[in-house]
């Protein structure tokens, strides 16, 4: 078995480490440049705020040219949007409109920033890598597993990984210190120019708060609250020279402070909005994951018949293993991370929680009423699969006349929901509905179907029986087809009669398919949506609010993912403990025979 | 003979044609509305169009894009279809018929996450989609969708069945794995891609949360997002919204009549097994 060993596998361990070191180098470098950006891109803003603030081309050129120096060109109203690594900003629509594109920092020199510590670190394991996988080559053929180098290769990874981050974390403080400086220049320059403070604060486009206003806090300042606080209590804030940046804690968070004249300016840190530590830690982990892949290989290449069989099992996998992966495995944990968040779609950045959603969620009454109405509207699956199974029972054996009849019941199942959802709202409109013409004419009251929080959700739960019946009866009919005649025959030799039959023959014959039906169902039943959404919308009064409909609107109507996100795990949790009770259920109904 | 005489036939039949009546009830109202008058729907008429109003169609499929709504659907529901198919007979071969270290586990880790509800990971999926760009774009709509964990099993199940022989004799040939696969295993399992593919399609054709959230424009817009949308702008035009959905059933249905073989064993193996 100890066939040749293709040289150029033994090298893959240390290309592929060094590939997963090169990818967290670019991940840090890639997250600071796009920082440089966008503080170039405020800076263009306050630029461009002050340039209106100073009314009219010629002094307008003079304020930008004394805030930014070199690094704003002022360009034609024209040609503004294709400057290379700078931003461009459309000011005021008094003036000749003009664009100020400003020169991002440190946009020349972005190798030579790489941290020195993990590019050494990155050179090392690979160096290291390559010597084990050379003398290898050379030395007697073994299977052990390399468990030592796959260890240091992880280590390296980890290591290079902590060391860039740390270095973009400290580029993207002395980034938001800049930021907040260039805001504190830009107010001075708007006072200097005579405007009144609270116009001038507008400048710098970020928050602020006047000297009188941190102990007491008023609607008026843009400035939230706990960092007016913060800076008011903060021994730098007395020391510090105008336009000097300083931090200070608040919020869960560090914002960078800079004052001019009495009017204080606090940024929340880059290092909080786009810290690069999530991206790292993935792409440390995949890294890790190749290496130890390759690694593997390079121990199978003396086995060249095991090997190309693992390269084939993977192959094979790759597609479907990265797709579940990336999308749903992945990101079952990231909604576990959001849930732990307030995270909403238009802050900056989201703040840690910990399971205070969790906790919130349990005393929410509306949310509670969701998962009532859910349950509610899941009793229509017990009541569908009765009505199946009768007629199945009642219908069996009929393959002929089942034949033409599937269209017919299969219809509601597989077809479109919107389309079924609009003709049901059609059939059960109040006035004009079919149902309720039909009621009048035989002399009865009209219902409101879906206009009172009485019926609505009994509506929609009758309309639920009429999408899943048919499907069921086919497979209620495949699963009675499965059932060994001679059972039957057996039962009635034994002086069965025909309940008898159905409760020891037909009932136990159809478990599986019973038990299969009523999860997926429930399953399918606790994420209605479609029917909801087109024709409730939840109401009325939120009669017919359910679980997935509850989360939609959390998230993309009040942009509260992170509320939402546990909302969807408390739902997972429901659903599993009930698949989990139907299995125990089931379990101990076979044990009692 | 057994049970199978609960009920005489004719019995039966009536009783068969009845639930089919029920069944399929709301789509005949749902044609016959389709041709009625606008203000003919409201005046408690007979059940039957006046004079069928055939122009209704052309006018409710124009008054908004529905023929690109249709287009965006048949990309939508083909590609998700392809993608399924040959991620799961890939991935349903290696776990029917490769040994390598972890397989077992690994079928394991896939098939609990067929429990996972979609609304789980349904946040962190579209915030993915946006990081990416990837909103209002083909492949937002389509990447998340091109793997089927039940397609997955099916495919690994139906391998199953395939006799070893016939691989064993490509093998002494001199195939590889993915040869066999290929030439040998693949084209045996058609009846089971064919199950696959349809389910597939129909499902991403019925398909109206995610698309709703990741499309903005009524270019990228799929049919049962357009029948939605339509539903609430004409709330009181029956006869267009009528209209509208026979367009959104019919191909379904047509598909569903020269397939349904097809469809009748997917259910099967998923109801027995």
């Amino acid at each position: 078995m100890s066939g040749a060993r293709p040289p150029a596998l033994a090298a893959l361990a240390a290309v592929v480490l060094a590939a997963g070191l090169a990818l967290v180098l670019a991940i840090a470098a890639g997250r600071v440049q796009s920082v440089r950006v966008a503080a170039a891109e405020a800076e263009g803003r306050m630029a461009a705020a002050l340039w209106e603030e100073a009314g009219g081309a010629q002094s307008g050129a003079r304020a930008v040219g004394g805030l930014l120096g070199e690094r704003a060109t002022i360009l034609g109203a024209g040609d503004g949007g294709d400057r290379a690594g700078a931003y461009a900003y459309e000011a005021g629509a008094l003036d000749p409109a003009a664009w100020i594109a400003v020169e991002p920092h440190g946009a020349d020199g972005l190798p030579g920033t790489l941290p020195g510590g993990a590019l050494a670190i990155a050179l090392a394991g690979a160096a290291l890598v390559a010597g084990w996988a050379a003398r290898r080559r050379r030395g007697p053929v073994s299977s052990r597993y390399p468990r030592g180098i796959a260890l240091l290769s992880l280590g390296c990874v980890a290591l290079a990984a902590a060391i860039a981050g740390r270095w973009a974390d400290g580029e993207l403080r002395s980034l938001s210190a800049a930021t907040a400086a260039r805001g504190a220049q830009a107010v001075e320059l708007a006072l200097a120019g005579g405007a009144d403070p609270a116009r001038a604060a507008r400048v710098a486009h970020l928050p602020w708060a006047e000297d009188g206003a941190l102990e007491a806090t008023s609607e008026q300042w843009t400035m939230p609250a706990g960092v007016a606080a913060a800076i008011a209590a903060s021994p730098d804030r007395a020391g510090q020279p105008a336009g000097a940046p300083y931090t200070v804690e608040a919020d869960g968070a560090t914002w960078h402070v800079a004052h001019a004249a009495d009017v204080h300016l606090a940024f929340l840190g880059y290092e909080r909005t786009a810290s690069p530590a999530l991206a790292l830690a993935a792409a440390a982990a995949l890294a890790a994951l190749l290496v130890a892949l390759a690694l593997h290989l390079v121990q199978l290449a003396p086995r060249p018949r095991a090997l190309r069989r693992m390269l084939a099992a993977w192959g094979l996998l790759a597609p479907a293993a990265t797709l579940i992966l990336a999308f749903t495995l992945g990101p079952l944990l990231f909604s576990l991370w959001i849930s732990l968040h307030e995270w909403r779609l238009i802050d900056p950045a989201p703040l840690f929680l910990g399971l205070d959603n969790y906790a919130a969620l349990l005393a929410d009454g509306e949310w509670g009423s969701a998962i009532g109405n859910t349950a509610l509207f899941t009793l229509h699956v017990p009541a569908a699969m009765a009505v199946a199974l009768a007629l199945a029972l009642l219908t069996r054996g009929s393959r002929r006349a089942m034949r033409w009849a599937r269209l017919a019941l299969f219809l509601p199942g597989i077809t479109s929901v919107a389309a079924i959802a609009v003709v049901w709202k059609w059939l059960l409109s109040d006035r004009y509905g079919l149902l309720n013409r039909g009621l009048e004419r035989v002399g009865l009251d009209s219902v409101p179907w879906l206009t009172s929080p009485d019926t609505a959700l009994v509506s929609l739960m009758m309309i639920g029986i009429w999408m899943v019946v048919g499907y069921q009866i086919v497979v209620f009919q495949a699963g009675l087809a499965a059932i060994p005649r001679d059972w039957y025959d057996a039962a009635r030799v034994d002086g069965a009669g025909p309940w008898q039959r159905f409760r020891h023959v037909t009932l136990p014959g159809l478990r599986h398919t019973l038990f299969f039906v009523l999860v997926t169902s429930v399953i399918g039943s606790f994420q209605v949506f479609g029917l909801v959404y087109v024709m409730t919308e939840g109401g009325p009064l939120g009669a017919t609010d359910v679980a997935v409909y509850h989360i939609y609107r959390e998230a993309w109507e009040f942009l509260q993912f992170g509320n939402a996100a546990a909302m969807s795990w408390m739902l997972f949790a429901v659903v599993f403990a009930a698949t989990w009770l139907h299995f125990r259920f089931l379990d101990t109904r076979r044990a009692h025979g | 003979m057994a049970d199978r005489a609960v009920a005489p036939r004719t019995a039966r039949g009536l009783l068969l044609a009845a639930a089919c009546l029920v069944m399929a009830a709301p789509f005949a109202w749902m044609a016959l509305t389709s041709l009625m008058g606008q203000l003919e729907v409201f005046a408690g008429g007979g059940l039957l169009p006046r004079t069928p109003r055939w122009s209704n169609y052309p006018e409710a499929l124009t008054v908004q894009p529905f023929g690109r709504y249709f287009l965006n659907s048949l990309v939508f529901a083909t590609a998700v279809a392809a993608g399924q198919v040959a991620t799961s007979t890939t991935a349903g071969y290696a776990f029917a018929r490769l040994d390598f270290p972890g397989r077992d586990g690994l079928f394991m880790l896939f098939l609990s996450t067929m429990m996972v509800p979609a609304v789980v990971v349904l946040i962190p999926r579209f915030l993915m989609i946006e990081a990416l760009g990837w909103i209002d774009t083909y492949q937002g709509l389509i990447s998340t969708e091109l793997v089927s964990v039940w397609g997955i099993f099916l495919m690994r199940q139906y391998f199953r069945t395939v006799p070893r022989e016939l691989e064993d004799a490509a093998r002494v040939d001199g195939a590889g794995r993915v040869r066999i696969f290929w030439s040998v295993a693949l084209p045996l399992a058609k009846p089971a891609v064919a199950t696959l593919g349809l389910f597939a399609f129909v499902d991403a054709w019925k398909n109206l949360l995610w698309p709703l959230l990741v499309t903005r424009s009524m270019e990228m817009r799929v049919v049962e997002v357009g029948i939605a949308a339509f539903h609430s702008t004409y709330e009181i035009n029956w006869p267009y919204q009528m209209a509208a959905g026979v367009a959104a059933v019919l191909p379904i249905a047509l598909l569903f009549l020269f397939t349904q073989r097809y469809f009748v064993r997917g259910i099967q193996l998923e109801g027995i097994r």
